[in-house]
């Protein structure tokens, strides 16, 4: 490794920066505001990490974006980002530099490869938080995360082992604004790469989407076995049309066979987060509902008082779902 | 081909418990099954076999009513089963739980061709432990699979990451985390699940056996504590309207009205 300046590299606050396309790169973006705050607390920097080619332009963005330094490793086999190879090479500048704090995206890629990287450095790691926070007491990384299927928040911390080490949730923190006189530095500290020759990706294509687009509408339609037959299930798809949204169905609707396994909303199904989701004669179980907390606006009709669906639900009707759909579909209609 | 599934039994009651010492699940006393997506690997790991012939070991850590779990998987067809069990294990994270299952696989002889778990569990979703395992191993490793197909000594498999479907081809021996949609999974019937609990040929290996010391495992070996568990705090507005069905629509429509989801009536 050359000789530089450690003074500055030493002790920091990390962040792995995903550029491979503008979501990934917004979690970026996200994860070096809230860097900003933990290193103010802690009296240090912030760092971003940059492997892969031409990096120039994602090195400026991040100053910009309020990153102290940017340390890029560039080399035509980093180009494709891949667990192995990016694992020795943050795992080396680590041993090197000891961050006290080191974060990425919880991207699919982010959740494959940290586990690997915190393993390699015999150290801590939690998943998908939803919050961090430097304790004032204590100096130690807060990570709040979700725990046991989103029922409970876990407030964890990593002891004794560096770096504290967490995948955090996309889109929890905001990214700060873009500031032209921003400045900081670029280092390159040397690298050894080698090609990954065990896992070697053939082909990469973007994703087809199934089941209609469930995971992105911003209304969803939920159906359970309170809506009695596949003929009533049915009016689910036409109330979804009216509204522009898409038809999710619960585990014993697709074993009854009203519903395609693509339209699955669960532990085992779908997990959806839409803006508005209307749920008729579910009564809530929590490998259902546990796919749809993420739903700003819930409302809900069952038969049943006590149904647990009524526990989360911004507006609960109690009624029968089979007299009200048709109503509410004759009402839309006159309206539209 | 000796394949491993790693399976994890996990609470399918909604009700929970926690022990506020340890911070940690109690098991004791709630109804309890097979991961689902950890199931969805079994069933790979069976397909597999069928294709290729060889054995399917199913790997288990937890106390020791996990043996169900492994019970189960005996009678889904399943050759042998593990348990790692030792009181000193309670209180492991991601670290420390990878260890122990990483020492137990180094010890298997053959050393197996490949290693399958689910990418996640219901209950802690790090998704943290097969890649762990993988590392501590030496292997390569490809998260979130929904397809496998042999090639010679490698595996060609589709995952679905970031919004791309990449075909990856692994050199074995290799760990793989699958994804829902891999593989359905076949219901069992009640004879064969009865016949595996009361044939109770489930190995267990604890600390001991394994070689582990106590400051490797558990609470000791694990770099991460949870300080405090938290309730979400109720967001939701949790209104109740009960009566007709004019009124319930009126009030359904209303609230479509105030999210900017329909235009508002004239007059």
């Amino acid at each position: 490794m050359r000789k530089m300046d450690k003074s500055g590299l030493l002790h920091g606050v990390w962040v792995f920066g995903d550029y491979r396309n503008y979501f990934q790169n917004r979690v970026t973006l996200q994860l070096i505001a809230k860097s900003r705050e933990l290193a103010e607390t802690l009296g240090t920097r912030v760092t971003v990490l940059l492997l892969g080619e031409a990096l120039h332009r994602y090195a400026m963005e991040y100053i910009a974006h309020g990153a102290d330094i940017v340390m890029v490793a560039e080399h035509a086999d980093l180009r494709q980002y891949q667990v192995e190879s990016y694992t020795s090479v943050i795992a080396r500048w680590a041993e090197a530099f000891k961050p006290d704090i080191l974060l990425g995206g919880a991207t699919s890629f982010g959740r494959e490869f940290f586990p690997r990287l915190a393993k390699r450095l015999k150290t801590g790691l939690s998943a998908d938080c939803v919050n961090l926070a430097v304790d004032p007491d204590t100096g130690l990384l807060v990570q709040t995360a979700p725990a046991f299927g989103g029922n409970l928040l876990a407030e964890v911390v990593t002891l004794h082992r560096r770096p504290q080490m967490a995948t955090v949730h996309p889109g929890i923190f905001n990214e700060l604004p873009h500031n032209f006189d921003a400045v900081g530095r670029v280092v390159y500290p040397g690298i050894e790469v080698e090609a990954d020759m065990k896992v070697r990706v053939l082909r990469s294509r973007r994703q087809q989407a199934r089941g209609g687009n469930l995971e992105d509408a911003e209304i969803v339609i939920v159906g359970g076995r309170g809506m009695g037959s596949k003929e009533e299930f049915r009016l689910l798809f036409e109330l979804a049309e009216l509204l522009e949204g898409e038809v999710g169905a619960t585990r014993p609707v697709v074993l009854a066979g009203w519903a395609d396994e693509e339209r699955l909303l669960g532990q085992t199904g779908k997990t959806v987060k839409p803006r508005l989701l209307i749920s008729i004669g579910t009564s809530g179980a929590l490998q259902y509902t546990t796919a749809i907390r993420g739903a700003k606006t819930i409302i809900a009709v069952n038969r049943d008082p006590q149904a647990p669906i009524f526990k989360m639900t911004d507006l609960g009707l109690v009624g029968n779902g089979s007299a009200v759909l048709p109503l509410l579909l004759e009402t839309l209609r006159k309206r539209m | 081909m000796n394949i491993v599934v790693c399976i994890k039994q996990v609470p399918c009651e909604p009700t929970i418990h926690i022990d506020l010492e340890r911070m940690t699940l109690i098991r004791e006393g709630t109804e309890s099954t097979i991961n689902p997506l950890d199931r969805v690997a079994l069933e790979a790991g069976l397909d597999l076999r069928g294709r290729a012939g060889g054995r399917v070991t199913v790997l288990g850590m937890g106390p020791p009513q996990s043996e169900e779990s492994l019970s189960e998987a005996l009678a889904a067809g399943a050759d042998r089963a593990i348990l790692l069990t030792d009181p000193a294990f309670a209180g492991s994270d991601t670290l420390a739980t990878s260890h122990v299952l990483a020492r137990a696989i180094s010890r298997l002889r053959p050393f197996p061709d490949l290693l399958l778990c689910g990418m996640k569990t219901i209950d802690s979703d790090t998704g943290h432990v097969g890649p762990q395992i993988a590392e501590e191993l030496g292997l390569p490793q490809v998260c979130g699979v929904n397809e496998i197909s042999l090639e010679g000594d490698s595996l060609v498999v589709e995952r679905l990451s970031d919004g791309f479907l990449d075909t990856v081809k692994v050199t074995l021996p290799a760990l793989i985390a699958v994804n829902r949609g891999l593989c359905p999974v076949r219901s069992l019937a009640l004879g064969s699940l009865e016949t595996a609990f009361s044939q109770g040929n489930i190995a267990r290996w604890g600390r001991e056996e394994l070689g582990l010391s106590e400051e490797e495992v558990g609470l000791k070996g694990s770099a991460t504590r949870v300080q405090r568990l938290l309730t979400p705090a109720p967001t939701r507005k949790g209104e109740f309207v009960s009566g007709s069905a004019r009124l319930l629509v009126d009030r359904l429509i209303g609230t479509l009205e105030v999210l900017g989801l329909l235009d508002e009536e004239d007059g």
